[in-house]
């Protein structure tokens, strides 16, 4: 335990490392920042949230964030990992200098004892798809939206949106658009795509960028209604989007929740205390009726 | 009319300094003067104000982090001494990166002889951009940046953009190993910039590069052969950013297809305030990863310091500039004085 917990009066210092920067990870940080003073406020010991994101989704550029991160001695480290394998050496260097972890919006690497915290990326993305079966009658040319191609989560939500699609034999995949979780990218995407599939029913994402830059394609190709749209998480322009009419939904995780759960956990381990395997956060269908 | 000219009968003295001052411009006499004392700064200032800073796990990391970036830097910075440039070094890595991973995991090749053949594609992939830029004579900016497109292509092709997980551990000593505490990433950055700087002080090939790199065309009658040495710099240059690739390959224990994506400005970034010159003939490999140091150590800081993420760009940039202006303008300054 760091030596700052064993101090009952010295404020508990977190640091919270995304995949990224990224606004999906700022309702993350929300969420924790919540959760600290909520804590802080119930326990009279100020919780500290430090939040360190990469430049660039690239685990090298996680890796060294993450080390100069335990070169401080936090009180705990809050990792979005983005692959399970390659940070698993830097996670070890966590363990030997005996700082605590917890994860969110991933999986621990197999063998170490540390919570995680989040939803099933294959669970939301099946979602997603069944959604839109059901909106164009279970027929007809679907396109999908996949979001870096390098990033585990995303090619997770597209293999299941994939797997989900091929349940329904007259729905078929006719293209498939790379974004790089660029909301302009995607746009161009999108709009290519639509161009060269006129019969175009609907669309599925795997990113948060992803559906946002379909539904300006399908507004700026004034086929607003015509070709559907099931989009992915919870981004403000996405929720304007279904209030708008251009999408139908959004399944979404809840990245808030995700950060406060976590900082919850990393609370308890920080003090010595034992913590579930997994906390599962769940994804919410947001829709015109309940954003 | 008769014209006489008069010689002093002593040659002038030159105003003396004060000691500060002399120290000062006998560090900012030597071409690297300006980055050390810059290094030196950020240094002390660093252990001042982290407790953090100067710490063995510390220096580890970022000596282990610099190895990375430092490798292709040598590389950038001896294409820049020759007035070229080349942007596909990063994906070469990374490409490079991926092979080896291929051919260990899925092809069960023995891991010694795939990093073998991984020198050897990044050594191939760097000589064949050097062919072309000669040959065709294409400027080397703009072919790089074609090149790294099809690099980097060939890595999503092979890849599907999933990572290559399995590496053999009988090379993650190369990544992760310490040698009394020192990592061994950073021994072979150091093997390697002895070797290069050697070749750059001691040799006539090094001379030859300074010589291209500040007028090709009188290099050329001078019957130097300019497109053999730059198709030999374009080469080392995808040497080392394969061996870099293998070594973050070792490092992470998996090939990932992002391998490089970050190696493609911070090298330059890096030779330019090592006090390489971006039109060629001037500075050091040397001076280049020193200007890599600097920035390894400015990534650090912020992380240490507990800087924004929002304002890390702006921070790393602003101490950047900073460190350049220093050179330039304590140059300037003792240059008055004197």
């Amino acid at each position: 335990m760091a030596a700052r917990a064993a101090d009952d009066h010295a404020p508990l210092r977190f640091v919270l490392i995304p995949k990224t920067v990224h606004p999906w990870f700022d309702k993350v940080n929300t969420g924790a920042q919540a959760a600290a003073d909520l804590l802080g406020k119930t326990t009279g010991r100020k919780v500290e949230i430090e939040y360190r994101a990469p430049e660039t989704a690239d685990v090298s550029s996680q890796n060294d964030i993450i080390e100069r991160a335990i070169a401080t001695h936090p009180d705990g480290l809050i990792l979005d990992m983005l692959d399970e394998k390659g940070n698993h050496a830097t996670m070890l260097e966590a363990v030997d200098e005996k700082v605590p972890m917890t994860v969110f919006d991933s999986l621990p690497p197999e063998g170490m004892d540390i919570t995680a915290v989040g939803a099933d990326f294959c669970e939301q993305g099946t979602i997603a798809a069944q959604r839109l079966a059901g909106l164009i009658g279970e027929k007809g040319e679907v396109a999908i939206m996949i979001g870096v191609p390098t990033a585990p989560n995303h090619t997770r939500r597209a293999e299941c949106e994939r797997a989900a699609f091929a349940r329904y034999p007259q729905i078929r995949v006719v293209a498939t658009g790379i974004d790089n979780d660029s909301i302009e990218t995607a746009q161009k995407q999108a709009s290519a795509i639509m161009q060269a599939h006129p019969d175009l029913a609907g669309w599925v994402a795997c990113d948060a960028a992803g559906p946002v830059g379909i539904g300006q394609a399908i507004r700026e190709s004034g086929r607003t209604g015509k070709v559907k749209e099931v989009g992915l998480d919870n981004l403000n322009d996405m929720i304007q989007l279904i209030r708008d009419g251009v999408a139908d939904s959004s399944a979404s995780s809840r990245p808030e929740m995700q950060g406060y759960w976590a900082v919850i956990a990393a609370w308890q381990r920080a003090l010595g205390q034992k913590t579930p395997k997994y906390i599962d956060t769940g994804i919410d269908v947001l829709t015109k009726k309940n954003i | 009319m008769s014209l006489e000219t008069t010689f002093p009968t002593t040659p002038p003295t030159p105003p003396r300094l004060p000691p500060l001052r002399r120290l000062a411009a006998r560090c900012m006499s030597s071409p690297l003067g300006g980055v050390i004392a810059a290094l030196v700064l950020i240094f002390g200032a660093s252990c001042l104000l982290s407790p953090h800073f100067l710490t063995g796990f510390n220096m580890m990391i970022m000596a282990r982090a610099l190895a990375f970036i430092g490798l292709v830097t040598i590389g950038q910075s001896i294409l820049m001494i020759l007035g070229e440039l080349d942007l596909s070094v990063g994906a070469i890595g990374g490409l490079a990166g991926i092979t080896g991973g291929m051919l260990m995991v899925q092809a069960g090749l023995n891991p010694w002889l795939s990093l073998v053949l991984c020198l050897l594609l990044g050594t191939v992939c760097g000589m064949f951009n050097g062919v072309l830029i000669t040959q065709l004579r294409l400027h080397s900016l703009v072919l790089t940046i074609g090149m790294a497109g099809v690099y980097g292509g060939a890595i999503l092709v092979a890849t599907k953009g999933v990572a290559i997980t399995g590496v053999p551990v009988d090379i993650s000593f190369l990544g992760r190993g310490l040698v009394y505490g020192v990592p061994v990433p950073f021994l072979i950055l150091l093997a390697c910039l002895g070797v290069v700087a050697f070749v750059m002080v001691r040799t006539p090939v090094g001379r030859y590069v300074y010589a291209i790199g500040s007028n090709p065309e009188a290099a050329r009658m001078l019957g130097l052969r300019v497109d053999a040495i730059r198709i030999a710099a374009f080469a080392t240059a995808g040497f080392l950013s394969a061996l870099a690739g293998i070594l973050m390959v070792a490092r992470l224990g998996t090939a990932q297809p992002s391998i490089g994506d970050t190696w493609v400005l911070a090298p330059i970034a890096a030779a330019v305030i090592g006090g390489v010159a971006t039109t060629g003939g001037l500075g050091s490999p040397v001076g280049a990863v020193l200007g890599a140091v600097i920035i390894g150590m400015i990534e650090n800081i912020i992380v240490l310091f507990g800087i924004s993420p929002y304002w890390q760009s702006v921070v790393s940039g602003g101490i950047v500039v900073l460190a350049i202006s220093f050179d330039s303008l304590a140059r300037r300054y003792l240059h008055r004085e004197a």
